[in-house]
């Protein structure tokens, strides 16, 4: 072990960490086939728990003498509050406390530019006042009571008015997030694009979706003294812990974090919410435990969104197909609160081109702010960037899958970096001969009859290599009991699982005998929030690294029993073995004679390799039918082939995959928060109206896996694949309509109301 | 939502009664409208009164004389299950079939589905529209994708019932209990547009309970069906809709009815279309020109003329299956 500064990548970022990394060298592990836990189609370990009921989520957690809170949200886009006069709710039976700004000392909040209760609101459901009360059903007849004496301002709900001349000025520092648009610039586009044969140039837009995960954002939190122990339904809770701590000016010693089971994130719940310093203030003042969870309609306005896009391309490429030039700008309304934010990383990395610009506007808007959402950028841009790429084959009638293949890159194209795999070009040749590539119309649109069937593809690149600081440790307790201790969080995503069949495969026990304990800052090693696809990568090395400590340090207890030399003993299947065989000793036998209570070894993921980058790619392929009649598309088969290194568990990869795939036919085909531009407010906030895929919606899903390891990129050979799933599914159900119909639809979601608008402008 | 009285009705009369004299009182059934509006406060009831148990008005009734009776309480899913419905009225087991989903089908009744409140963003949001009282139709210069083609002045509402447009194309009749007494109007008579009343989508006042369904028998060369056309697989109200019931001789249309949803604020019937049906006989070109000339009055607001397109390409989708 080695205190290092050690780099990785989150989300496109070069991020640089100081901690403690394993500096062990392990012999590569055979492939899945030889192995009896790893890549297999374990069940989940939590599984039981959860499909019996039994399985407590942070919604579900209840105890004794609690009470309930909820936030009093702006009605209004953009506003300054004059007054509140909260009496009315006070007054009524059951309620215990209102908190406002009024009540409140000023708690910085958005990078010191608002307030945890700020008397600008600025956008329709930013947060007012928090109440609490003994039941949910007086809280809800309750908040109607408040008073609030608004100043209306003026206000923006998309990046085109916000960046008007005419626009209000949300902050003082203006309407752009950061104050400049993101530009991004190698080689020199004017000089190629004049010496492009072809150049193709489209302007494409994307719509603003919600995570909407099933778990609504909550926490459950109460005081032991000066100590405040919070349940919250988070992807991180070190980063919850650190910021609620930070909040309330407290050391985060004093904050204790727990998430056992959640109900998924998907990016909206990598952050601390307000609504949990907001519930530790009142547990504060009351001295109870407080629970607060938000309704789907906050849900649907508050906790973050995939912002949307105007994209506007061009591509210059010589009449063989190679790529010169690449140029992206980009808009996106970003909302009052972003974090996050571009669209043009694909377009920067996935083709080999030494001449690229890209600009990416984020815009400061009077709606609810965006939060990471499931490849945030990569969805949209994949779409757009393919949309074209597929437009400039046509150009030259070459098949749009040899024109990727003719501007392949080999290596990582902005930091010049190599890759520790990329098997993009297996993914291809596996996804197009599962599809049957040769049948789609070699005309678009050239199908018989009003019902036409396309096929398209989209390619997928994605980081997801993760990195250090990540810990695991593992626990041999007298009574045998194999615990794994990681700081980690399962979203719903199989954490517990993979981190079991890890600790079970290294240390060759049964599975049935590894505990996994996660999701608790008090009594777990550091684990990083489970964000970018990193999870699998950072943790699984981790717990890899502290199971073969464990061995070593098995094999020494034994040599100490046993009095012979270390180099003469053997581990293998939970036993330590003298070479010549005559003694054997079982993990149990050896725990037994020593004298300590238990066993434990840390173990740490390893650095990145040096000079390398570790990324995931993939493509996806669909085949639609769409009626030219109606406009109404129906996805029928989606080939999803990619390259993610070493499946861990065929189960819960092929869960994530339909999770992502589905997700991305919602963006793609129906899912739309519509904003009334008048009023500055949503229309849609409940699930019906909201429309996400229901099983109706679902296609043939088809998961082929090119690649075997990546030893590369750390001891597991383990890429993440959360993200990676979603990337290419817009994109290749766009294509394949345009293959159906032989009409562009630029604009998303592919509702029947713009496919049969495109259909009959032409 | 707000606290409420709740109350058993053990007779339609004393039901009907009750409703006439307690002003904020409504008459509650499957409740899968009701308690969204009530959970939304758009409307906040003193009263519920349940209607649940009259088990009269829970049966599907059949003689070939009279045709079909169907008691407002029956579930949809018991309609959609009937193979009296099935094989002698399939535009109605198609459209039954449409609506929302298998859950809800098992608690919402036909009554409900027919006196159903529109799903207009701002009639169910914090809108102080015309139709709550209000003097503007926020839809008419908000986002209107959803709303009506036709019918529409002062409030640009579309009716949201899939059964009511089958009935309607089925000659349907609705019997209703009003002030002691049984009445029966046809489906067509019932519903009400905006400029007669924008208040309410049907006549039926204080007390009144529409508490049976009339269909009249068709001849055995008649075939009806129902088309939906909405934005994902299931669960999702009609972009538009079509039922058209014809009465087929050989290729020879003797008589049809045609009627449309989601292009109005009612269950819509477009007379010189149905006239035209009279004699039609059925050829790509013939049902072409046909759609062609169809909702040529339409007046389509901002973001809604691909219903225009949409709805012409539905008359085109139904008789086609008949080619």
């Amino acid at each position: 072990m080695a205190i290092k500064k050690s780099k990785s990548i989150f989300e496109g970022e070069i991020v640089e960490k100081i901690g403690e990394v394993s500096d062990e060298k392990y012999q590569l592990l055979p492939e899945n086939e030889e192995l009896l836990y790893i890549g297999k189609e374990i069940n989940r370990y939590d599984g039981y728990e959860k499909v019996s009921g039994r399985a407590k989520y942070t919604f579900d957690i209840k105890l004794p003498n609690m009470v309930y809170a909820k936030i009093i949200r702006s009605t209004f886009p953009n506003a300054l509050i004059e007054s509140i006069d909260s009496s009315k709710v006070k007054e009524t039976k059951g309620v215990i406390e209102v908190l406002t700004f009024e009540n409140t000392k000023d708690i910085n909040w958005f990078s010191n530019k608002s307030k945890l209760f700020d008397n600008h609101v600025r956008y329709e459901g930013d947060e007012i006042a928090c109440v609490a009360a003994k039941s949910e059903r007086i809280l809800n007849e309750a908040i109607r009571k408040i008073k609030v004496k608004y100043n209306e301002l003026g206000f923006s709900t998309s990046a085109e008015e916000s960046l008007g001349s005419n626009a209000f000025q949300i902050y003082d520092s203006g309407n752009i997030h950061k104050g400049k648009p993101d530009i991004y610039e190698r080689g020199n586009i004017d000089d190629a694009f004049n010496s492009a044969d072809v150049i193709v140039e489209g302007k494409y837009s994307t719509q603003v979706v919600i995570h909407n995960p099933t778990e609504v954002h909550c926490s459950v939190v109460y005081w032991e003294n000066d100590k405040l122990i919070i349940y919250d339904s988070t992807q991180g809770v070190f980063e919850v812990r650190k910021r609620v701590a930070e909040a309330l000016a407290i050391p985060p010693e004093n904050v204790r974090v727990i998430k056992k089971y959640m109900g998924g994130g998907f990016g909206s719940k990598l952050e601390a919410g307000k609504y949990t310093v907001m519930a530790a203030l009142i547990s504060k003042k009351i001295n109870r435990p407080v629970r607060i969870a938000l309704d789907r309609k906050e849900m649907n306005l508050a906790v973050g969104n995939r912002p949307d896009s105007i994209q506007k391309l061009k591509i210059g490429f010589k009449k063989d197909g190679t790529i010169l030039a690449l140029s992206h700008d980009a808009k996106a309304s970003v909302g009052a609160y972003p974090s996050g934010g571009g669209c043009s990383w694909p377009l920067r990395t996935i083709y080999k081109c030494e001449n690229v610009k890209t600009t990416d506007y984020s815009a400061i808007t009077n709606t609810g702010p965006i939060r990471p959402f499931r490849a945030p950028g990569h969805v949209q841009g994949i779409f757009a960037l393919e949309a074209i790429i597929d437009e400039a084959a046509e150009k030259i009638g070459m098949d749009p899958l040899e024109f990727r293949l003719i501007n392949y890159a080999e290596k990582d194209q902005v930091w010049g970096a190599e890759y520790t795999s990329k098997l993009l070009r297996e993914a291809y040749a596996k996804g197009s001969e599962a599809i049957m590539w040769n049948r789609r119309n070699k005309l678009p649109g050239s199908g018989k009859g009003h019902i036409k069937t396309g096929l398209g593809m989209a390619s997928q690149i994605w980081w997801g290599g993760g990195g250090p600081p990540a810990h695991a440790n593992i626990e041999i307790t007298k009574e045998g009991k194999i615990t794994v201790y990681s700081g980690t969080q399962d979203l719903g995503t199989g954490t517990y699982t993979i981190i079991s069949q890890v600790a079970a495969e290294i240390l060759e026990v049964d599975i049935k005998q590894i505990k996994v304990v996660i999701g608790d800052t008090e009594i777990t090693p550091l684990g990083p929030s489970s964000g970018g696809s990193t999870t699998a990568p950072s943790i699984a090395p981790a717990v890899r690294d502290a199971a073969e400590k464990m061995k070593s340090k098995l094999i020494s207890s034994a040599a100490a029993i046993m009095n012979v030399d270390e180099n003469k003993l053997l581990y293998s299947r939970g036993k330590v073995t003298e070479i010549n065989g005559n003694m054997v000793l079982t993990i149990n036998e050896i725990i037994a004679e020593i004298n300590e209570p238990k066993l434990i070894t840390k173990g740490s993921r390893e650095e990145n390799l040096k000079g390398y980058i570790t990324q995931s790619f993939g493509a996806q392929f669909a085949e639609v039918e769409v009626d030219t009649l109606t406009g109404y598309i129906k996805v029928k088969k989606i080939v999803a082939a990619h390259d993610i290194g070493r499946t861990l568990n065929r189960k819960t990869l092929e869960n994530q995959f339909h999770g992502g795939i589905i997700q991305g036919l919602g963006f793609a085909l129906m899912e739309e928060r519509l904003v009334d531009s008048d009023y500055g407010k949503v229309l849609n906030t409940n699930m019906h109206d909201y429309k996400m895929p229901t099983m109706a919606d679902i296609p043939e899903i088809e998961v082929i896996i090119v690649s075997k390891n990546d030893p590369k990129a750390n001891n597991m050979g383990v890429k993440g694949i959360g993200e990676p799933a979603i990337i290419p599914t817009a994109g290749a159900i766009a294509n394949a309509v345009y293959n159906a119909i032989g009409v562009r639809v630029k604009s998303l979601p592919l509702t029947p109301d713009r496919v049969l608008n495109a259909l009959y402008a032409s | 939502m707000k606290d409420f009285e709740y109350l058993n009705a053990s007779s339609l009369e004393i039901a009907s009664k009750y409703l006439k004299k307690n002003i904020n009182s409504f008459p509650y059934a499957g409740g899968t409208d009701l308690l969204g509006l009530m959970k939304d406060y758009i409307v906040s009831p003193d009263k519920l009164v349940n209607i649940k148990n009259l088990q009269k008005l829970n049966s599907i009734y059949f003689d070939e004389e009279e045709g079909l009776k169907i008691g407002a309480l029956t579930k949809l899913r018991d309609i959609e299950k009937s193979d009296i419905v099935g094989q002698n009225y399939s535009a109605l087991k198609e459209a039954v079939r449409e609506v929302a989903t298998p859950q809800l089908r098992n608690i919402g009744t036909i009554g409900g589905n027919i006196c159903q409140r529109p799903r207009c963003f701002y009639f169910r949001g914090n809108y102080d529209c015309i139709r709550k009282g209000g003097d503007t139709c926020y839809a008419l210069t908000g986002n209107n994708k959803y709303h009506c083609i036709t019918g529409g002045d002062p409030c640009y509402i579309v009716h949201p019932s899939d059964t009511a447009v089958a009935l309607l194309a089925l000659n349907a009749k609705f019997k209703i209990f009003s002030n002691g007494k049984e009445k029966i109007i046809p489906a067509g008579k019932f519903f009400l547009l905006p400029e007669e009343d924008e208040s309410k989508e049907n006549i039926l006042n204080r007390g009144e309970i529409l508490t049976e369904i009339i269909i009249p028998p068709l001849d055995v060369n008649v075939k009806s069906s129902y088309i939906k056309i909405k934005e994902r697989g299931t669960w999702d109200f009609a972009l538009v809709s079509i039922s058209a019931v014809l009465k087929l001789n050989k290729n020879i249309v003797e008589t049809g009815q045609i009627a449309f949803g989601g292009v109005a604020p009612i269950p819509w019937i477009d007379n010189s279309l149905n006239q035209k049906l009279s004699g039609f006989m059925l050829n790509e070109d013939n049902i072409n020109k046909l759609s062609s000339l169809a909702f040529s009055n339409a007046d389509p607001l901002e973001m809604n003329s691909y219903k225009v397109i949409m709805t012409k390409n539905l008359i085109k989708k139904i008789f086609y299956q008949y080619l």
